[in-house]
């Protein structure tokens, strides 16, 4: 079932938590919300399944309005924190949703008994079915919550921050296992996360966000590769600033020179560049043309297969930091104190235009992501 | 309930000399203020014998002031039980403007001196009072009848369970709830299933309390009551009755049945503590974000 | 206008639950406490004032609030001790000691009356021995206070016991680490740290002693000016049918009360801000 998303706004007080949201997302796709604590991810998400209600704007299933009510749109939600109903067994948890139905729509006893073992057959955690859930460990906990959003066969999978309470090795578990689940249901799922690394390897498509807005729609390629704004240059991935000025199609950073037919009628504006610590060079000897920033080599650290390199620019006394294979730095022979010289190969411009444009990163700290 | 200390922390307790002092300070205060007077009830309801004990615990006024007391219970528990447990859903889990004052309103009856909470009631519905002549008429009798005490000891009893269930269900917060409803379930469903297994201990807790102190209330049923032998006695009242006409053993026997009670309400309470907090450790131990 | 006084929510019930809660209130509690504030000032304001102020009426507060005082503050002292001794030693009985420390919230104020009358008069089984010291309890404003002891002691133990449960033993380790003594350490680390909740369950005693009549009446002896505590002059105003005395005297008593109510209130915050 595909959603459609549209116009949404929503604000709490004075907070506006979204503002003029839009979005499509197809069918039998896995979506991710990424985006910082306070970004309105989890509250887009709490709409879409009928457990906020938006100021404006509509959420469309399948091209139809999504009923008013969370219990009649047959959303499977899976809550950061499990909410597994504590009193009642794992089996009884994910029975819960048949045995609630009217009694004209409720399987029979052998039905839903066959339907609750098929699921825990599918999470692969049949023998807990007489557990309570704080018998369980966390990673259990959350399949256990995908199980019981699964029984009701929804239309649509809503999952917020599903692995956040989960340390590293689980997470990691977890989100494979997710992928592949999802790749055998293909159940129109939405997850919300925080984790730029989760984001990447599971969805089809991630959709970012910050202060109440989209800021990209894309394949975790095209988010990666070509951030359409500053901030999601800065939320994934590492990266390089540097701050100079565009002039008539050129544009100065501290020692380099750069041609931007973009930006021809600029004059004067104050710029600022971003590249990725493996989309740089680094050479022994400068080259003509100011394409090249002399730098020195202040630390490196070996990161299993890759080498980390941070250096420090002899001009103006700028960290850039620089990674690549150990192949590559075997061959190099760089050592901490070389002089090298930085040549960006990949390199991405903005003017500082807008105020919102140059937002660097905030410290992301309250409006805490529950509400 | 109290966690117990290992041994290896002897750099940070007293030396063992102070540490009896402070036991033995302990100790007698509770002796003397506790321990003396609950030994002396029992002490002195069987001095005159057995023979007497019966006979006055099986007296009719004692039997109807029994009555009257259970039937003060029966109405004030659940009430406030209807009361407490819709206060702190309306309180728990939603947001809304003026809830902390709702909450002080809810505890005013713990303020307020019963002897007040009888009178209030008196100014109401007694004889000189605002619905009074309009209660005559009707030939409806409120106050110096059992309608009075069965309302003043509502009064002093409304706060106690609201107060148990609302830190409790805040604390479990509305995911559950929230959970089932997107699973399909009817808000009744949700309440029946979900919310109130959650909080049947904090409720059984809070019936407790309450049943302690509506079957003990003296002021606020004294002043409404009229003390009528036999129609409008509680077992307190009686007990002061009894006591000023010098029959010590009497009131001492059924005074008796009334701390029998409050021991077997204080052991109740004890094994819920003890129920719910073996219960809340293991279900904390994913709860790391 | 709902929309902007609630934020809303998928939960159902609110209207329902509120409504009952707020017309329950009214019902049992606001409306009848409303004619104690009606019925005494149906009278002019000086009038209302010479009921309140007349010499009487001010002994028996002098007695109330000064007794209530000093059994609130014998019950901060005792209570610190007992509910130290409850967290932090191993003794035998511990458990039914704890238990028990709740018998006065169970047990019927009648019921303490005339025990403690019958234990503290001059030939009970505490009296006699009270008796060659000079020491007369029952039937003096001195059994006034023991009363008072007995029926608010449970709040010092109750409110300071968890906040001395949740205290870090580290906190303490490191303080011997940095050379402080034992007494230091209380002191400066746990006497700060559970000053909130001692300050709590002193005005929880407090607000509990000047509203109790039950087990005060029998100890008391009731003696005008001497040793009769407020509520009991409301009530043998009301028993001559001085509905309007009986009512001044309780609005003065309620007004003290809910100001000692908001205090709490603000104290508990206080207590809750110092440990999240």
């Amino acid at each position: 079932m595909s959603i459609d998303i549209q116009g949404l706004h929503k604000r709490f007080g004075n907070f506006v938590a979204l503002e003029n949201i839009n979005l499509e997302i197809p069918a039998g796709q896995l979506v991710a919300l990424l985006g910082p604590s306070g970004c309105g991810k989890t509250t887009l998400l709490r709409i879409i399944a009928g457990l906020e209600t938006a100021d404006e704007g509509n959420i469309l299933f399948d091209g139809e309005q999504a009923s008013q009510h969370a219990r009649d749109r047959r959303v499977g939600f899976v809550f950061q924190h499990y909410a597994l109903f504590q009193h009642m067994t794992v089996f009884e948890n994910i029975a819960f949703g048949l045995r609630v139905r009217p009694r004209s729509r409720r399987p029979s006893e052998t039905q839903i008994r066959a339907k609750v073992h098929e699921l825990l057959g599918l999470i692969q955690l049949e023998w807990l079915a007489p557990r309570y859930p704080s018998q369980l460990s966390g990673g259990q906990r959350q399949r256990i919550a995908l199980a019981r959003a699964l029984a009701v066969e929804p239309h649509v999978l809503l999952l917020d921050e599903p692995f956040g309470a989960l340390d590293t090795k689980v997470r990691k578990e977890l989100r494979r296992w997710l992928r592949r689940l999802h790749d055998e249901l293909h159940v129109t799922s939405v997850f919300v996360t925080h984790d730029q690394e989760e984001a990447l390897e599971v969805s089809d498509q991630i959709v970012v966000m910050n202060h109440g807005r989209i800021e990209q729609i894309g394949t975790p390629e095209e988010v990666y590769d070509a951030p359409a704004t500053p901030f999601v240059y800065q939320f994934l991935g590492n990266i390089n600033l540097f701050h100079g000025r565009a002039h008539s199609g050129w544009v100065r950073l501290g020692g380099l020179r750069l041609q931007a037919p973009e930006y021809q009628d600029a004059q004067h504006v104050p710029a600022m560049a971003y590249v990725r610590p493996h989309d740089i060079d680094l050479l022994r000897e400068p080259e003509d043309g100011d394409t090249t920033i002399p730098a020195r080599i202040t630390r490196i650290s070996i990161l299993g297969s890759l080498v980390r390199l941070e250096l420090l620019q002899t001009e103006d006394g700028e960290i850039t930091e620089v990674e690549m294979t150990r192949e590559r730095f075997a061959a190099d022979q760089l050592k901490t104190g070389d002089l090298v010289f930085v040549k960006p190969r990949h390199l991405r411009v903005f003017l500082q235009e807008e105020e919102n444009q140059t937002t660097p990163l905030p410290h992301w700290q309250g409006h805490g992501d529950g509400i | 309930m109290s966690a117990p200390i290992p041994k290896t922390l002897s750099t940070t307790t007293e030396p063992p000399l102070i540490r009896s002092a402070l036991l033995g300070v302990a100790l007698i205060f509770l002796s003397l203020f506790l321990f003396l007077p609950l030994v002396a009830v029992f002490y002195e309801a069987l001095r005159k014998g057995i023979g007497v004990y019966l006979a006055a615990i099986s007296d009719p006024y004692a039997l109807s002031a029994i009555q009257l007391t259970l039937l003060s219970v029966a109405f004030a528990v659940p009430l406030n039980m209807v009361f407490g447990i819709a206060a702190a859903w309306a309180i728990a889990k939603f947001e809304f403007w003026g809830k902390s004052v709702l909450i002080t309103l809810i505890d005013l009856p713990f303020a307020v001196s019963p002897v007040i909470a009888g009178l209030i009631y008196v100014l109401l519905f007694g004889a000189q009072g605002w619905l009074g002549p309009w209660l005559a008429e009707q030939n409806i009798k409120i106050i110096f009848a059992v309608p009075g005490i069965v309302l003043a000891t509502v009064f002093v009893t409304v706060p106690f369970i609201a107060r148990e269930l609302i830190p409790l269900m805040q604390a479990q917060g509305t995911e559950e709830e929230e959970a089932a409803l997107v699973l399909g379930a009817s808000g009744w469903i949700t309440f029946w299933r979900i919310t109130l297994p959650n909080i049947k201990w904090g409720l059984m807790y809070g019936v407790v309390l309450c049943t302690a102190r509506a079957m003990g209330e003296f002021g606020a049923v004294s002043v409404v009551s009229g003390h009528i032998r036999g129609l409008t006695n509680t077992l307190p009242l009686h007990i002061e009755i009894l006591y000023n006409e010098y029959q010590f053993a009497a009131a001492f026997a059924c005074a008796s049945l009334l701390t029998l009670l409050a021991l077997v309400i204080l052991a109740i309470k004890t094994l819920i503590e003890h129920y719910t907090s073996t219960q809340r450790q293991p279900s904390s131990a994913g709860e790391t974000a | 206008m709902m929309s902007r006084l609630r934020q809303p929510s998928v939960l159902p019930g609110f209207g329902l639950t509120l409504g009952f809660t707020l017309g329950y209130l009214c019902l049992i509690v606001l409306i009848p406490l409303a004619m104690a504030f009606s019925k005494a000032f149906e009278v002019s304001w000086s009038e209302f004032w010479g009921i309140v102020t007349a010499p009487r009426v001010l002994a028996s507060y002098r007695l109330t609030f000064g007794a209530s005082f000093l059994a609130a503050a014998v019950n901060t002292g005792f209570g610190l001790v007992v509910a130290w001794v409850l967290v932090r030693y191993r003794f035998p009985g511990k458990r039914l000691v704890d238990a028990l420390v709740d018998l006065p919230f169970a047990l019927p104020t009648a019921v303490a009356g005339i025990t403690l009358t019958t234990l503290y008069s001059s030939n009970g089984l505490i009296g006699q021995f009270l008796k060659p010291l000079g020491l007369k309890v029952a039937f003096t404003p001195l059994g006034i206070i023991v009363a008072l002891i007995f029926i608010s002691l449970p709040f010092v133990v109750r409110t300071v016991q968890p906040v001395l449960e949740d205290l870090e033993h580290e906190v303490e380790e490191a303080a011997t680490s940095l050379g402080a003594g034992r007494w230091q350490i209380f002191y400066r680390i746990i006497f700060p740290a559970i000053r909130p909740a001692l300050l709590t369950g002193f005005t929880l005693a407090f607000a509990r002693a000047i509203g109790e009549y039950g087990s005060v009446i029998f100890i008391a002896g009731n003696l005008p000016m001497v040793s009769e505590i407020t509520p009991l002059l409301i009530v043998s105003k009301l028993e001559q049918y001085d509905y309007q005395g009986a009512a001044a005297v309780s609005v003065v008593m309620l007004i003290i009360s809910f100001i000692l109510l908001l205090l709490i209130n603000l104290l508990q915050r206080w207590s809750r801000l110092r440990h999240g």
